[in-house]
């Protein structure tokens, strides 16, 4: 018997599950314990890999052999040729060459990683993102090449319809649809831009698109603007992204070289170059017309819309804006083409999602799964659910512009209408998993902070509207809370969301008035009870010493006030008189026995 | 007549020709993230070593830098690919760890369990 090590990787997705994966994968484990060679494999599930009409599906690694259409008769078959004898099964081998299955080859054997589908995000982490030849290696340009060789600009068209694929920036429009419009459009001269501004606290999905992977967001952008008629494409990118910005300079400079950027690309008639734009900064002037604002040279503020910018944006001239993810999507879709894309996904959201997974949850960090994972799948599966012990209370979605899900909504699929639904947003794709010590009203505080700071101050709901919605939650966090003030934020909530000309102020309220919906108890305990029970609001607890206190002095060492009192050996007391709340002796005790109440 | 897709063909070639010619059929394959978060957290100073490695004879590997993967809580991560194995990743990786990793795995074939994600 061979004493090799395997990795086998069952998909575990709801279209092999329909085509009986587990049932499979119950014949086939019986089979390993029949052979006894439990020990030699290690089983891992993985989420849909794409493949779904081929269902069901086993890899075995080492050698990344895929085998589908698996027969619960086939089990022993794999088992003793492949796993005992070393001679992989032909016969039940499929091949599969999606643009996306490398990342998977390299990655796909982990609950972090196993449960991912990574097209945006294919070659991040995989290939040097400063070599062209890497990229070239893994098909790049070969996208371009095809849209080039074989298709019009209007069948480029017609395919991105047809995967339908949704602008990754937040809103979800229909990207094909916005392609459609900007070519429509008859004069000569059209612009395509690339926005990378990523302005949501804690979002880097962008920043990491770009630095792992800058080629296929210029390829993206080319085929875009073949399809649309335009000869010039701008990347609006952050300058606190130094490096993605010089990845991006390295990129265009060898893209140029190689006669993928420039005139006559690849000896066609097609000429197109792209430049970077760098901007300040600033959360507005990640919205479209803001940002054609801040790359003519003036102040970043928003403009009503229509016209929308595909009708009239830079300098007046159609203009077609995506997002870095929805760009890096493009070539996949062209090479793999819209079938297969559109086969991944729920009915109304095709595609992957990448999500920044942070807060509190046991690994951080970037995913791709495809559209229709759930929340669960993402907290629990991948994100391998919550450290110390601590209960789940809420996933915000969507940055500033989105909402909080309490456990109910676990379940929910993520595309743009079962958030939406749920009363949260896909937005561009910041995940913040909070857990029972964290406090609501303060977390909702949090983004209205940060969107008061970032108005640009045009309009006077936005502007003076959030400040006031401000000021209540900060009373309330200070235990200055007054009987009306919930109603007092819903009231002022909704009007913004109305009267706001922009998706910033429209958006604004949204963490407010969804931790209102879904945990009004918790205002309720702030504002009539003083009370905050995740015990985050300093000015609403206490410090008391239980009586596990040994008596040791730590604590009354610490203390900046000697609020501290007692004898060595017994137990001490807080003066909450003199307590001004800092925390130190809660820090300092080595034996639990301060409590906040 | 030359098509676009008749150039992409000859360039992909020319551009895998170029990879191997660096090395990249070499025994094992060693990939460390490079992107802003990594860096941050510290893997500039863990490619030195790799470098400083491969610059004093170590020889039978291709040495690359790569994106971000995701794995923030566990960065620095490198990543050791060889044929016909399971491709081995390391988190938290320290120059130390670096060091070690070139001693027992790269030259000796053993993995380190204990820091493998
Ligand atoms: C306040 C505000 C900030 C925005 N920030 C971004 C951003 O950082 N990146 C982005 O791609 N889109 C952002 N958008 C959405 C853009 O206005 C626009 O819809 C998007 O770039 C279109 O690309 P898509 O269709 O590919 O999503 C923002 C919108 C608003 C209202
Ligand atoms: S809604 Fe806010 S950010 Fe948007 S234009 Fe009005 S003031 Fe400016
Ligand atoms: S569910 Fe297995 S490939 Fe889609």
């Amino acid at each position: 018997m061979s004493d090799k090590q395997y990795k086998l990787t069952f998909c575990d997705g709801s279209g092999c599950l329909k085509n009986q994966a587990r049932e499979f994968r119950q014949v086939f484990e019986e089979e390993l314990q029949r052979q006894q060679l439990q020990q030699n494999v290690q089983i891992h599930l993985s989420g849909c890999l794409g493949m779904c009409g081929k269902g069901p599906i086993l890899i075995v690694n080492p050698g990344y052999i895929m085998y589908g259409h698996l027969r619960t008769e086939d089990a022993s078959e794999i088992v003793q040729e492949h796993l005992i004898n070393g001679r992989p099964v032909s016969r039940l081998i499929i091949q599969e060459d999606h643009l996306y299955n490398r990342f998977f080859r390299i990655f796909g054997d982990s609950e972090f990683f196993g449960r991912q589908m990574r097209i945006a995000l294919r070659n991040c982490g995989v290939i040097d993102p400063e070599k062209i030849d890497d990229y070239l290696a893994m098909r790049g340009y070969e996208a371009l090449a095809k849209v080039l060789t074989e298709m019009t600009p209007q069948q480029v068209i017609e395919e991105v319809k047809k995967s339908g694929l949704r602008g990754r920036g937040g809103a979800g429009f229909p990207t094909g649809l916005k392609w459609e419009y900007t070519a429509k459009q008859t004069d000569p001269e059209k612009y395509v831009i690339c926005n990378a501004d990523e302005g949501d606290p804690g979002a880097f999905m962008d920043r990491s698109a770009i630095e792992g992977d800058p080629h296929t967001v210029l390829e993206g952008m080319i085929i875009g603007g073949y399809a649309i008629g335009s000869r010039q494409g701008i990347i609006y990118i952050r300058a606190e992204y130094p490096l993605a910005v010089q990845r991006l300079k390295k990129a265009i400079e060898d893209a140029r070289r190689e006669g993928f950027l420039g005139e006559r690309i690849l000896g066609t008639d097609f000429s197109f170059d792209i430049r970077i734009c760098l901007g300040a900064g600033a959360f507005v002037c990640g919205e479209e017309t803001a940002l054609i604002h801040s790359i003519e040279g003036s102040r970043g503020m928003p403009r009503p819309r229509p016209p929308y910018p595909s009708v009239s944006g830079l300098f007046g001239k159609p203009t077609l804006i995506n997002n870095v993810e929805t760009w890096a999507n493009i070539p996949v879709i062209i090479i793999d083409g819209a079938d297969w894309f559109s086969s991944i996904g729920t009915a109304t959201s095709k595609g992957t999602k990448v999500f920044a997974l942070a807060g509190k949850v046991r690994n951080t960090g970037l995913v791709e799964v495809p559209m229709g994972t759930t929340l669960r799948d993402i907290v629990f599966g991948i994100g391998g659910g919550i450290p110390n012990g601590k209960k789940f209370k809420a996933v915000q979605t969507g940055g500033p512009s989105g909402g909080c899900l309490p456990e109910q909504y676990l379940d929910t699929q993520i595309d743009y209408e079962s958030l939406a639904k749920a009363g949260s947003i896909m937005g561009s794709g910041g995940m913040i998993v909070i857990d029972e010590d964290s406090c609501m009203v303060r977390m909702a505080r949090f983004f209205i902070e940060f969107t008061q700071d970032e108005s640009c101050g045009k309009c006077t709901p936005c502007r003076e509207g959030t400040k006031r919605m401000l000021e209540i939650l900060t009373r309330i966090t200070r235990g200055q809370g007054r009987p009306g003030d919930i109603e007092k934020l819903e009231r002022l909530g909704t009007m913004i969301q109305k009267a706001s000309l922009c998706g910033l102020g429209q958006s604004a309220p949204n963490p407010v008035l969804s931790t209102i919906r879904n945990f009004r108890e918790e205002y309720e305990e702030h504002i009539h009870q003083k009370k905050c029970r995740a015990h985050e609001c300093t000015a609403l607890l206490t410090y008391v010493v239980q009586d596990n206190c040994v008596g040791c002095g730590a604590c009354k060492r610490v203390c900046p006030v000697n609020a501290v009192s007692g004898n060595r050996k017994e137990k001490h007391t807080i003066d909450p008189k003199l307590c001004i709340k800092c925390g130190q002796c809660y820090d300092a005790c080595k034996f639990n026995a301060i409590a906040k109440v | 007549m030359v098509t676009p897709m008749d150039l992409i063909r000859k360039k992909r070639a020319e551009a895998v020709n170029r990879i191997i010619s660096k090395g990249y059929l070499s025994t094992k394959r060693v990939y460390v993230g490079m992107a802003t978060c990594e860096i941050a957290a510290g893997s500039k100073d863990v490619m030195a070593v790799f470098q400083d490695a491969i610059a004093k004879g170590l020889t039978d590997v291709y040495l690359s830098q790569k994106g971000c993967a995701g794995r923030c809580n566990l960065e620095p991560t490198v990543e050791v690919v060889e044929e016909g194995k399971v491709p081995v990743k390391y988190g938290l990786v320290t120059p130390e760890r670096a060091r070690e990793i070139i001693e027992r795995h790269l030259k000796k074939g053993e993995v380190i369990q204990e820091w493998v994600i």
